[in-house]
């Protein structure tokens, strides 16, 4: 009797567990060694650090915004587009299982957002330092 | 001698209380954007039982039938001239003037229905002939929807006047008598059938009626105003209306970082422009690739404001001059004018913060819908 409703359990577990598994391309993990493999080809190249990407994203780079502008000091949290005041999901991946996961909205973020920070494209360099960092970051 | 006979039957009195219910319902809330769903309900109601009394005057009760009081206006109007000079005859049943009141009351009442109906379907493209009309069609029903019922209103004055003035003259409480259906009449006198099971069909058809309509406009407001999704207090119904176009490349791209503000709300020539200059929209370069700008112009073009039946998109097109192309809905001047009389404070609030926070008044501001009742200012 136990047995088959612990069995019944399980099953209604894994069944759960798959039908809620989402369906992502990529791992961050993945996406970090495909940016890896893009900087290591560059000169002057250094192994990704958190620790750089850190400052990269809290510190501004001569204009008006830096990252935190709309993702907040906590990667984890919940932020707010700095102009729109729209509200967007977590840019860390422990918080939000959806980030990292598509190369091309990778770029395509990468892309508008560096633009409105920098003023310019981010390095597969800086890419790669800041999602090291967002991977460090507990939820 | 006198008896007291059985005049009103069940049905007619029933037709009778809920008729003047749903008019006043409908006036009372006439002027209220939120309680549209409430209108409407009253107003679908009221056009039910006006078609049931139509029926039941052929079928009905001695003296709810039409035969039993088929005078002409002249017939009323000199009957009203006797009353006025305390001369006019008792009648058991409608006297020639009231008769006239029944007459108007049911032929303004269907017709202040249904141009009700009409002016929903066209202006908001709603209810039972949604798509029927144009917008600016539906606009001409319901200034006639609003002029009309304000005859029914003099109307139904001017039948309180004379129930009052025939209650004085007879002696007798004739609003008592729409209640319990009974006359004092004299010997011999037609009785009405009070056909109980008419009746309580009627009643039981305009609670099934009701109850239908709470599941179908007003379970979820109500819902939400008792307790989850943290709606402001007060109770809010938004009212149902049709799903607008859809794109989901369109949602990802546009909403991202901000509302994904519909296409309807922007002519194509604006959507035109704005995608043109996507590497430079509002000092963002939106860096999207080829195949993505092409898909997203498409769904933009395709359902811009001159392609879609909605209010607001008839009458932002309408208010933009051919010969310009705003690229912000908050320039053109429909939205201008719509929101002259928010005030600075509220456009400051931390709720509101800027013109483009949409959803913060408008709750269906994601679907794009813009109904009039989903419209709060939040406090």
């Amino acid at each position: 009797m136990f047995r088959y409703s612990s069995a019944f359990v399980w099953l209604g577990v894994a069944a759960m567990g798959l039908t809620t598994l989402p369906a992502f391309a990529q791992t961050p993990n993945e996406v970090l060694a495909t940016l890896k493999t893009a900087a290591a080809g560059e000169p002057n190249f250094q192994e990704f650090s958190a620790a750089r990407g850190e400052q990269f994203f809290k510190v501004k780079h001569g204009k008006e915004w830096s990252c935190t502008s709309c993702h907040t000091d906590n990667p984890a949290a919940q932020g707010k587009h700095a102009d729109t005041g729209k509200a967007i999901q977590p840019i860390a991946p422990s918080a939000n299982a959806e980030r990292f996961t598509d190369m091309a909205k990778v770029e395509k973020w990468f892309k508008r957002n560096c633009n409105d920070v920098l003023g310019r494209a981010c390095t597969p360099q800086e890419k790669g330092d800041v999602l090291s960092y967002l991977l460090t970051v507990k939820k | 001698m006198n008896q007291r006979v059985l005049v009103w039957d069940v049905p007619t009195r029933v037709f009778h209380w809920l008729f003047a219910l749903s008019f006043a319902a409908c006036w009372y809330v006439s002027e209220s954007d939120l309680w549209l769903s409430f209108h409407t309900f009253f107003g679908y109601l009221m056009l039910g039982l006006i078609a049931f009394r139509l029926v039941w005057g052929f079928m009905g009760g001695h003296y709810t039938r039409f035969s039993e009081f088929l005078y002409s206006p002249l017939a009323g109007l000199r009957y009203l001239r006797q009353a006025l000079s305390g001369s006019g005859a008792r009648y058991i049943g409608h006297n020639p003037a009231g008769s006239q009141a029944v007459y108007l009351l049911l032929a303004l009442g269907l017709v202040v229905g249904l141009t009700g109906m009409f002016a929903q379907g066209g202006e908001e493209q709603h209810g039972a002939v949604a798509g029927w009309l144009a917008v600016s069609t539906g606009i001409i029903f319901k200034e006639a929807h609003g002029y009309l019922a304000i005859v029914m209103l003099l109307v139904v004055i001017g039948h309180l006047a004379g129930v009052a003035m025939e209650s004085w003259l007879h002696k007798e409480n004739l609003p008592r008598s729409m209640v319990t259906g009974f006359k004092e009449a004299a010997q011999g006198s037609a009785v009405s059938k009070p056909h109980y099971g008419v009746g309580v069909a009627l009643l039981a058809a305009a609670i099934a009626f009701g109850i239908w309509w709470f599941f179908y406009a007003w379970h979820e407001p109500v819902a939400k105003h008792l307790g989850y999704g943290g709606a402001q207090p007060g109770l809010h119904v938004a009212f149902v209306g049709p799903k607008l176009p859809d794109n989901a490349k369109w949602r990802d791209e546009c909403g991202g970082c901000h509302l994904a503000f519909h296409p309807n709300l922007l002519p194509a020539r604006s959507w035109q422009k704005l995608m043109d200059g996507q590497n430079k929209h509002f000092g963002t370069d939106l860096a999207l690739d080829d195949a993505t700008k092409a898909a997203v112009l498409a769904f933009l073009l395709n359902n811009a404001a001159e392609h879609s039946d909605r209010e607001a998109a008839y009458k932002i097109n309408r208010s933009i001059k051919a010969s310009e192309a705003p690229l912000r809905i908050t320039e053109t001047p429909y939205w201008v004018k719509k929101h002259a009389e928010i005030s600075d404070a509220i456009w400051r609030s931390p709720k509101v913060k800027t013109k483009s926070n949409c959803g913060a008044c408008h709750e269906d501001a994601e679907a794009g819908t813009f109904e009039d009742a989903a419209m709060k200012i939040p406090k």
